[in-house]
């Protein structure tokens, strides 16, 4: 299979939260960091402790989640190695005014050759691959718990009830009803195409060439969901979808714990706004003292 | 008087986009509780009926329609389609398609949902269907990880919780193995008791007729040729395009005075070194779920090996292992005396080659030639090679003429012989083919069988001619009767019998164990074995009756 369903219940304090709230707690995260521009490490900290706190009060197997950490673990590296450490230049490294001596240095050099360049460590440096990784993960760390700790089958009331029209919301229902059945169909056309002979690992060339080579998988996979797809309609249809004002089955209510955990999201991006723009905090940050003792 | 349920009067329609009328002067009228089963082959017209009756035409589908049809005295055209879906409930052929919904829930509370009740009124239908259908343990399931069998039913009780009074069930059974095929007539059979108005629509009239319908109707090019009761039917009733019980099919063979030219597979052969050896063989997704268990057999030269057991026995499994997709946990799979293990899956090609149920999951190609030409160029065949490969297979399988079509333009029968032929070009000693006759209509597929396994006396099949064994899974007992020199039964994921197909199939008890439903063409060979030595098909048989 190669879709399985992530989601699993369990009895969390994270689990009994409206999804509502979770989400609206995501938004004054991401834009209580975003819109005042955030990279003072005395806000980040504190907010990525807290996020962490949530993500541990999830209680998610470690074994469900490892491939998903990962994949992130290897983007931030990239991210924080390439823009913070090696090139110092350009994207959010311009918050950076790096003046500070360097802590050592490391010649990369292609052997045998002067290609290369000499990398250099300086504190400053340091803060600032520190503080982009905890900004990166206070974010991550709230969105990534969602597919699995947030039941597929209340995505549509969740948006029907943020505002969102019946017809959408419920296209957020479909797509997770049929993603399995994609997986599906696509896992079948691999295997009729191996028996064929076909390799994907074969898959070489261009983009033009990969694509041509792809053809006996997409095509396929692509016909069956239209077929499904016009049937679905017809099965829509004689179930009278789209009638009238439809009911949503299930329920969703705020309880009083779901008003303190928006408060809470609200008062961070407040307190960030406050910070930023009335005193003035909020930029990059580097403890005086450590740069005073880098630049002995 | 009340009106009837359902009044159709002088009813015709044309699509807008087809030349010919779909359905022509249609008359006849419904009681309640009474069970109305439509027979005909693809393109009668039983479609576009029901496509009339549940109101998808003419919202859905545009077209001419003349005549009328009225639901408890008020005509459809006239109906919101929220009225008409509380009247009619549509069960559609595949209920994988019908459901909507990821949980079992979620999925019948969807109908009363779109009309807008209130949600106390909604869960109280909710539990009152999943009752009467007895499937209170699936109620907080996923859909996806049903059973055919259970999904139908859930299918069923979205619509039940609308409480049409009209049940139009079109091709229930094309998706179901034939246990529960059979437990989903006896639920129809149930639902009429209970006053349901049902149309069944059904091309297995063999199968349909043990929810004892009260009529049939049967239908060929859009018309209506018979309607009446099912004990004695007239002539008109084909045979050839709708399946009958094997000894209705006897009487009007020996009425009607026809011949057949029917030669019986050739005799099982065991001399020759195994072209595929299973040693010992288990198999697993992991630990938990055990999937094949101890598996041993051969395949060898002249086999034409049926597999039969139920949805989820294990049987697609055991084939994926012999084409080298999967490979055993323990123990091995020999092809040619080499390890699977040891063999990437184009490797395996070059000795067995499968064909997938649907067409559409592996057509992809511009062209029928480009399509033939794709198995062959993966397993790196001479350019000329190719050529010539394709050439014979087009030639083969009669696709003469349709090389430069797109196949996914092509009708189903023609799609099916494409895959056919692509595995044909790719010259594999053995032919695996998973559900052959799935996705067509009775006509079709017995044509379609007959091309491929049909010797006469002096050519052997199509099959036999190509390939040195084939292999099929297969729902249909009667395939195993017919084209079969032997047969495997899978059940549980153990092989639990294999043999010659009149030593295996007699076992009756061992059959219902293993979910395998006997047909009358099985019960009437095994009756008159004493006289024909061999299994065969209804038509010959009629030629050993006095």
């Amino acid at each position: 299979m190669l879709v399985s369903w992530k989601y699993r219940p369990r009895n969390t304090i994270i689990q009994r939260l409206d999804p509502r709230s979770r989400l609206i707690f995501l938004a004054c995260v991401i834009l209580g960091i975003t819109i005042p521009n955030i990279w003072d490490i005395r806000l980040i900290f504190p907010l990525f402790l807290i996020t962490v706190g949530l993500y541990l009060l999830a209680r998610i197997e470690w074994k469900d989640v490892r491939r998903t950490w990962l994949f992130i673990f290897i983007l931030i590296f990239f991210i924080v190695g390439l823009n913070g450490l090696l090139s110092g230049r350009g994207g959010p490294t311009s918050v950076m005014q790096d003046t500070s001596a360097p802590l050592f240095s490391i010649p990369l050099f292609i052997p045998g050759t002067t290609w290369g360049f000499v990398l250099k460590i300086t504190i400053v440096r340091v803060f600032f691959a520190m503080t982009q990784i905890m900004r990166m993960l206070s974010m991550a760390i709230l969105a990534i718990p969602i597919p699995y700790t947030m039941d597929p089958n209340i995505y549509g009331i969740t948006f029907r009830r943020m505002g969102v029209s019946d017809k959408v919301s419920f296209t957020m229902d479909l797509a997770f009803r049929f993603l399995p059945t994609l997986a599906r169909d696509l896992s079948i056309t691999i295997d009729a195409q191996r028996a064929r002979g076909y390799e994907m690992d074969s898959l070489k060339g261009g983009i033009v060439a990969r694509l041509r080579r792809l053809a006996p998988l997409i095509v396929p996979v692509t016909m069956q969901s239209t077929v499904t797809g016009e049937e679905v309609i017809d099965a829509m249809d004689l179930r009278a979808f789209g009638t009238a004002p439809r009911t949503w089955i299930r329920a969703l209510s705020f309880a009083p714990r779901d008003y303190i955990f928006m408060g809470l999201g609200l008062a961070i991006f407040i307190t960030f706004l406050v910070f930023k723009f009335v005193f003035g905090v909020g930029e990059f940050w580097v403890p005086p003292e450590a740069l005073a003792w880098a630049n002995g | 008087m009340a009106d009837a349920p359902l009044v159709v009067e002088n009813l015709s329609f044309q699509y807008r986009t087809r030349p010919e009328v779909a359905i022509k002067d249609i008359s006849f009228e419904l009681h309640q509780g009474e069970m109305l089963l439509i027979a005909g082959s693809s393109g009668c017209g039983k479609t576009t009926l029901a496509r009339c009756i549940n109101g998808l035409i003419p919202r859905s589908y545009r077209g001419k329609r003349e005549g009328s049809i009225r639901l408890n005295g008020k005509e459809i055209a006239d109906m919101p389609l929220a009225d008409v879906a509380q009247v009619v409930g549509t069960l559609l052929q595949d209920p994988e398609r019908q459901i909507v919904a990821s949980n079992v829930f979620s999925e019948i509370a969807f109908g009363p949902e779109n009309l807008g009740l209130p949600r106390d009124e909604i869960i109280r239908r909710i539990d009152q269907v999943l009752k009467r259908l007895k499937i209170e343990y699936l109620r907080d399931r996923e859909t996806f990880n049903l059973s055919g069998g259970e999904k139908q039913k859930v299918a069923l009780a979205g619509l039940l919780v609308m409480q049409p009074s009209i049940l139009l069930l079109d091709e229930p059974l094309a998706s179901l193995d034939p246990a529960s095929a059979h437990e989903a007539l006896e639920i129809f059979r149930g639902l009429a008791d209970e006053g349901t108005t049902i149309i069944l629509i059904e091309h297995r009239v063999e199968d349909a007729i043990s929810a004892r319908p009260d009529r049939l109707m049967y239908m060929e090019d859009g018309q209506v040729r018979y309607l009446g009761g099912i004990e004695k039917l007239p002539p008109e009733i084909d045979h050839h395009k709708v399946k009958l019980p094997a000894s209705w099919v006897v009487e009007r063979i020996r009425a009607l005075g026809e011949r057949m030219d029917y030669v019986p597979p050739a005799k099982l052969k065991t001399d020759s070194d195994p072209l595929v050896v299973f040693n010992h063989v288990n198999f697993g997704y992991n630990e938990e779920k055990q999937v094949l268990y101890d598996i041993n057999f051969q395949i060898n030269r002249g086999d034409l090996i049926a597999v039969l057991g139920p949805n989820g026995a294990g049987k697609s499994t055991l084939v994926k292992h012999a084409i080298g997709l999967l490979k055993p946990t323990a123990g091995q799979v020999l092809v040619e005396g080499k390890d699977t293990r040891k063999m990437s899956v184009a490797q395996v090609a070059r000795v067995l080659g499968y064909v997938f149920q649907s067409p559409t999951h592996m057509l992809f190609a511009p062209t029928v030639k480009e399509e033939l030409a794709f198995g062959p160029q993966n397993l790196e065949f001479p350019k000329a090679a190719i050529d010539k490969s394709v050439r014979e297979s087009v030639e083969t399988v009669n696709l003469n003429g349709l090389e430069e079509y797109p196949p996914l333009g092509l009708s189903f029968g023609q799609q099916k012989r494409t895959t056919i032929a692509a595995v044909l070009a790719m010259q594999s000693k053995i032919m695996v083919l998973d559900e052959p006759t799935a996705g067509q209509d009775y006509a079709n597929y017995t044509r379609f069988m007959d091309a491929m396994c049909g010797a006469t006396e002096r050519k052997k099949s199509l099959l036999a001619e190509n390939f040195a064994a084939t292999m099929f899974i297969t729902h249909d007992i009667d395939l195993a009767v017919t084209y079969a020199n032997r047969v495997l039964i899978v059940s549980a994921g153990r092989l639990v019998a294999d043999g010659r197909p009149e030593d295996v199939l007699k076992d009756f008890d061992l059959l219902e164990r293993c979910r395998v439903r006997p047909s009358s063409l099985l019960r009437l060979n095994l009756e008159m074995f004493s006289q024909t030595g061999s299994f065969m098909p209804a038509e010959k048989l009629a030629q050993y009756l006095p």
